[in-house]
């Protein structure tokens, strides 16, 4: 048993550290604002919670942020709602798959993800990012602009609702097309890795 | 492109800020965040000002270094600065169309570029003066009471070194997947969002099978010097809390006092 806790230890961190990096690996979207910047740093978690389950996936986003708190830019606002936004994609999957080990499951996990991400970053931003930013900008100004570009937007939270949940939205489903590409071919490896005792790996 | 990240911006140094305990350094950058939000006129500012400039003097951190840590944010600087200009309602001083300058958008830029100044250089003097593997223990060391309720902080801290260490490591492993997949005519920089998605693949799983390989020859390396967790675990070299820190906690609670009690009296320019 010792010997899958220092493993499931060693993968988590490298997991992290490889999440740290595609953190940086950053790209804008287009029709989307620029500081909107989307990157795939929780795919890393995503995986470690269908391998090893839910805990593990936001063990590594949780060490991804404390990792990028060493260069931190944002004063910590920034990785704490990065945290929260990363853990509240990565667990529900792992609940979901956990319970159902199909390629169902695993779909249905990612789509339940996907929309808790959504809420939850709604959340986030609405009581978290934007009062943050709301010391350093003008924000009523700001949704005066944004009225006028769509009519929808009247207040803050319909501001977050237009303009950064979308985002998200979109930044779920990239996240979860790309994890239910890559995590057939790389799962053999990964639990062959957890569950051996000795060193067999090809 | 990808050998130009780094994590951390440790410069290092043999100040009085260098010595000082990485938990206690922590402690200090939280009050020093918590007083830069809470301050609310031009006397307090300038307090602040002070003790940031005797904090990068004392800690020997060349000027110019500390200055590079905002540059990347001086667009966003500009950006808020111009949007708070001509945005803000107020006494208008002058106009031109649609734009107007208002008594109130001059303070609020000005306060604004402070605000951001501040609080970036004052999480920048931590990371400077702080070696990520002392960070690690301070972050550990902070946690302690989590660890106490069934937080597993060693083994947190642990997963952090690792993972710091293992940055540069894999960065190189990105860059050589990226350019051996370049040669056989892969693609990254160019496209459409899905032909860019799908471009990563043929670089992650690759990148993802190296690094399971790498974790579990790490695992072996630390069973055969008999890793077993943090219990019973010494250090090579224990951090102590020493008179130093009591006397900077001592200054930062001064200083920190003395920015809210401008609050009563400083000059707020509205």
């Amino acid at each position: 048993m010792k010997n899958t806790r220092v493993r499931k230890l060693t993968l988590t961190a490298i997991m992290s550290a490889m999440a740290g990096i595609l953190m940086f690996i950053e790209f804008p979207l287009p029709f989307f604002p620029p500081f909107l910047k989307f990157d795939i740093s929780d795919i890393p978690g995503v995986v470690m919670s269908f391998a090893l389950g839910p805990i593990w996936g936001a063990v590594v986003v949780l060490v991804k942020n404390l990792i990028h708190m060493t260069s931190t830019r944002t004063a910590f606002v920034g990785e704490l709602a990065n945290f929260l936004v990363g853990a509240a994609f990565v667990i529900p999957a792992g609940i979901v798959y956990k319970k159902n080990r199909t390629k169902k499951g695993a779909i249905l996990g990612l789509f339940v993800s996907t929309l808790s991400m959504t809420v939850i970053g709604y959340i986030v931003n609405l009581y978290i990012t934007i009062p943050f930013y709301s010391r350093f900008m003008p924000m009523e100004e700001i949704i005066n602009i944004s009225s006028a570009a769509n009519k929808f937007i009247k207040d803050l939270p319909t501001l977050v609702l237009f303009g950064i949940t979308p985002f998200n939205l979109l930044k779920g489903a990239i996240i979860s097309l790309i994890t239910a590409v890559i995590y057939k071919p790389i799962s053999p490896m990964l639990h062959r890795l957890v569950e051996s005792k000795s060193h067999d790996l090809p | 492109m990808l050998k130009d990240i780094t994590l951390g911006q440790y410069f290092p140094g043999n100040s009085f800020i260098h010595k000082l305990d990485a938990m206690m350094k922590l402690i200090f950058s939280i009050l020093f965040l918590a007083v830069v939000f809470m301050v609310n006129n031009f006397l307090g500012y300038g307090v602040i000002a002070v003790f940031t400039a005797l904090v990068i003097y004392i800690s020997k951190v060349p000027f110019r270094f500390v200055l590079k840590g905002i540059k990347p944010l001086w667009i966003f600087i500009l950006f808020t600065a111009a949007l708070n200009l001509f945005m803000k309602d107020g006494q208008v001083l002058w106009q031109w169309g649609a734009l107007r300058l208002t008594r109130e958008g001059i303070i609020f830029s000005v306060f604004m570029i402070f605000r951001i100044v501040f609080l970036i250089m004052g999480t920048s003097m931590l990371t400077y003066t702080t070696s990520p593997i002392e960070l690690t223990d301070g972050i550990e060391r902070l946690l302690t009471p989590f660890g106490k309720m069934g937080m597993p902080t060693h083994e947190l801290a642990m997963m952090m070194s690792i993972a710091l260490r293992f940055v540069p490591t894999l960065l190189e492993e990105t860059d050589k997947i990226m350019k051996a997949q370049a040669a056989r005519g892969a693609d990254f920089t160019s496209g459409s969002l899905i032909k860019r998605a799908k471009a990563l693949l043929p670089l992650l799983v690759p990148l993802f099978i190296s690094a399971f390989r790498r974790a579990d020859e790490l695992a072996i390396a630390m069973e055969s010097r008999c890793y077993r967790g943090g219990e019973g675990r010494t250090k090579l070299n224990p951090s102590k809390i020493g008179a130093n820190d009591f006397i900077g906690l001592f200054i930062v609670m001064v200083f920190a006092a003395l920015v809210v009690s401008t609050n009563f009296v400083g000059w707020q320019g509205i």
